[in-house]
């Protein structure tokens, strides 16, 4: 069983992945692996814990099931995959599924209805640009990216073409009413209090 | 002439703007006045890591522009921005300072800055509460039409290009990362390298 190395042609598998040390967070994308270090920073699990207490608490007793990193998310994967053919698993910050079935002992298999990413500066481009064309080709309803140092938000949704559109954009101190989850407002002053 | 106060009703002009003292810089946006790229107007210099990524996107730029319609100013230069063209100071509710514009149209330049909307708008985020940039300002240059308008990143080290779409909107941006070219066909065959803008 190979270990990951960055910058190589070597592609991976979630079989791969599965024996790697438990000390080492990665992500596959297509094969390629990529490296979660460093742990994120005080600022980003702040972010993390106050998206996942508002989140948490709406959606406590319904159908929608909140997850947060670490947890992995096998997006390729389909039914009747062996692990060595599952080349895509991610770790999103957050992630809202709202059909069980796509839950099991080891994660998520398949496309979470939300995902959010919070940046940082090792990940912020893989973000932006590999995860934003994944979470489209996967069609992830709703995909947010949050700038902690801008204080603000983006949500990209899909349109009516099964593509990402021009984000909502929003500020650090407004209102963000989540329709995808029912009546769910998400209070950004909240989120980004220090 | 009142002076500018950040986070009240008071709504202000270009006329009120111009009275401002000089060390001091303000934004109007539909007649609220806000504190350049969000810093504070008592301490008003951007960061160092901010002004070398502005220096060197307009170095490229003009660079290229050289000797061609389309001009490069970096901030500060007003661009007043208002739904007529030819109003009163008294009537102009909105100034701002980008960090980078290009201007292609001559006849809207003048001796005090730009009169109607640059061609591209460049701003590079601060990280402060009040950073209109992806807010009030995408819904701004928007409105009047800017065609392009880049919103750099710097502690992500990318690049986000909006465009203006046949609906007059924004579509979804093209994104960059640090070692990416940008190809600007606005501009001709204009292609910025994000490498030697983003260096530590």
């Amino acid at each position: 069983m190979p270990l990951p190395q960055t910058d190589t042609e070597q592609k991976y598998t979630y079989a791969d992945y599965l024996t790697w040390p438990d000390d080492e967070r990665w992500e596959i994308i297509d094969g390629v692996a990529y490296a979660m270090s460093p742990s994120p920073g005080t600022r980003h699990q702040r972010l993390s814990l106050s998206l996942s207490l508002q989140f948490g608490n709406y959606l406590k007793g319904k159908q929608c099931a909140l997850f947060v990193a670490p947890f992995d998310v096998r997006l390729s994967e389909r039914i009747g995959f062996t692990d060595e053919k599952i080349t895509t698993v991610v770790q999103p910050d957050l992630l809202v599924v709202s059909d069980k079935t796509k839950l099991d002992d080891r994660g998520c298999s398949g496309t979470p209805d939300l995902v959010i990413e919070i940046l940082s500066p090792s990940t912020a481009v893989r973000d932006i640009k590999l995860k934003f064309d994944l979470y489209q080709q996967h069609s992830v309803k709703e995909y947010w990216l949050i700038h902690p140092a801008e204080q603000t938000l983006l949500v990209y949704k899909l349109d009516k073409t099964g593509m990402y559109g021009a984000a909502d954009r929003y500020a650090g101190n407004d209102q963000v009413s989540v329709s995808l989850l029912g009546e769910l407002v998400i209070d950004l002053a909240e989120v980004f209090a220090e | 002439m009142p002076l500018p106060q950040a986070n009240s009703d008071q709504k202000y002009t270009y006329a009120d703007y111009l009275t401002w003292p000089d060390d001091e810089r303000w934004e109007i946006i539909d007649g609220v006045a806000y504190p350049w790229n969000g810093i504070q107007a008592m301490s008003p210099a951007p960061s160092v890591h901010h002004q070398k990524i502005s220096m060197e996107l307009s170095r490229q730029l003009s660079t290229f522009l050289k000797g061609k319609p389309c001009q490069v100013f970096a901030a500060p230069f007003d661009v007043r921005l208002s739904d007529q063209s030819t109003v009163s100071d008294n009537y102009v509710d909105t100034v701002v300072q980008p960090d980078l514009v290009v201007v292609c149209n001559e006849s809207k330049l003048d001796d005090r800055g730009c009169n109607g909307a640059p061609d591209l708008v460049i701003e590079i985020t601060s990280p402060s509460t009040g950073n209109n940039d992806l807010t009030i300002k995408f819904d701004l240059y928007q409105k009047h039409c800017v065609k392009e308008y880049w919103i750099v990143l710097p502690e992500a080290k990318a690049v986000m290009v909006f465009r203006l779409q046949k609906n007059k909107k924004y579509g979804t941006p093209d994104r960059f990362g640090c070692t990416d070219i940008i190809k600007v066909p606005l501009l001709g065959d204009l292609m910025v390298e994000l490498g030697s803008v983003f260096i530590d």
